[in-house]
C-alpha cells in the first residue's frame, strides 16, 4: 500500500487540479481555456475515482489496476485535446481554425491506427494491451505537438503571457516525465528514484497553471524581445 | 487542395517523430509504462510481473554463437 509520502503527493496534487479550476472560474477564463480546464477537470474526478478503487481494493488488486490504465488512457487524450487547445489559441489569428481541428482529429487516428497495427497479434489482451500502447503513443504524440507548438509560439511572437505559460509548463512536463522514463529504462538499479519522481512531477503542471490563472490577467503581454529574436 | 493534404502530411510527420522518439526513449525497455496523469500511486505493471513464468530465462540462440 501506499506510505505518507505518496498519499500526501497525491491529495496535494489533487487539491492543485481542482484549484486550477476554481482560479479558471474566478478568473472568467473557464470557457475561454475550456480544454485545459476540462483537462485538470477529469483529472481530479479521477483522482477522486482512484482512490475510491484503491480504498475498496488495495493496489495490487485488478480492479484498481484495470481502472488505473484505462483512466490514464483516456486523461492522455483529454490532455492531447488540451494541448490542441493551445494550438486553435495560437493561430486563431491566422484563421486556421478548421485546419488545427482536421490535424488534431487525423493525427488522432493516425495514432489510434499505429496503436493498433502494432499490437493487433496479441488478440488474447487486445483491449488492455491496446488501452496502454494508445496512451504512450499518444504521450510522445503530445511531447512532438509541444515543441512545435512553442517553435510556432516563437515563430509568430505571440506574447500572451498565459498562452506562453501554458505552452511551457506542458513542455517542462511532458520532458520531465520523457527524461524520467528514458533514465529509468537506462538504469533501472535506481528504481526507488523513478518511482518517486513522477508523483512529484505531476504536481507541477497544475501549479504552473494555477500560477499562470492567478498572476496573468488575459490581456498581460511578454515583451517579445524576453522570449527570443527571430528573423522573420 | 493542397491544403489538405500539407495537414495530412504534417500529421504523419509529426507521427513517425513521435514514434521514432518512443524508440529512441524506450531503447532499453524492459516491459515498463510511463503512467503520466495525476499523483495516484501505480499498480505493478500487469505485463512485467509474472511475464512467461518465474524460470530464468535461456540465452538468445542468435546471440550465444557469435
Amino acid at each position: 500500500m501506499p506510505g505518507p509520502f505518496e498519499y500526501s503527493i497525491w491529495i496535494i496534487c489533487t487539491l492543485l487540479e481542482l484549484g486550477v479550476v476554481v482560479c479558471a472560474l474566478a478568473r472568467h477564463s473557464f470557457r475561454r481555456y475550456f480544454t485545459l480546464n476540462l483537462y485538470m477537470t477529469a483529472s481530479f474526478v479521477t483522482s477522486v475515482g482512484r482512490y475510491a478503487v484503491l480504498a475498496r481494493n488495495g493496489l495490487t488488486s485488478d480492479e484498481y489496476t484495470y481502472f488505473y490504465y484505462y483512466s490514464d488512457a483516456i486523461l492522455t487524450i483529454c490532455l492531447y485535446f488540451a494541448l490542441m487547445g493551445l494550438y486553435s489559441i495560437v493561430f486563431e489569428e491566422l484563421g486556421a481554425g478548421t485546419y488545427v481541428r482536421a490535424f488534431s482529429m487525423l493525427l488522432l487516428a493516425g495514432t489510434a491506427l499505429f496503436s493498433y497495427g502494432v499490437i493487433h497479434q496479441s488478440e488474447n489482451r487486445m483491449v488492455t494491451h491496446y488501452v496502454v500502447e494508445m496512451s504512450q503513443n499518444l504521450y510522445f504524440v503530445g511531447l512532438v505537438l509541444t515543441y512545435v507548438l512553442w517553435g510556432a509560439v516563437l515563430k509568430l511572437r505571440e506574447t500572451r503571457a498565459r498562452v506562453i505559460q501554458f505552452v511551457l509548463s506542458l513542455g517542462v512536463y511532458f520532458s520531465l516525465y520523457a527524461a524520467n522514463y528514458a533514465l529509468g529504462n537506462i538504469y533501472p538499479n535506481l528504481g526507488y528514484i523513478w518511482m518517486y519522481l513522477p508523483p512529484l512531477i505531476s504536481t507541477l503542471l497544475p501549479i504552473a497553471w494555477c500560477y499562470a490563472f492567478l498572476r496573468f490577467t488575459e490581456d498581460a503581454r511578454l515583451a517579445p524581445a524576453r522570449l527570443a529574436v527571430i528573423p522573420r | 487542395m493542397s491544403r489538405k493534404l500539407s495537414v495530412l502530411f504534417l500529421a504523419m510527420l509529426v507521427l513517425a517523430g513521435a514514434m521514432g522518439l518512443k524508440t529512441v526513449v524506450a531503447g532499453h525497455n524492459d516491459g515498463t509504462v510511463m503512467m503520466a496523469n495525476g499523483g495516484a500511486p501505480v499498480p505493478p505493471n500487469p505485463w512485467k510481473v509474472k511475464k512467461y513464468g518465474g524460470a530464468p530465462v535461456a540465452p538468445l540462440s542468435w546471440k550465444v554463437g557469435k
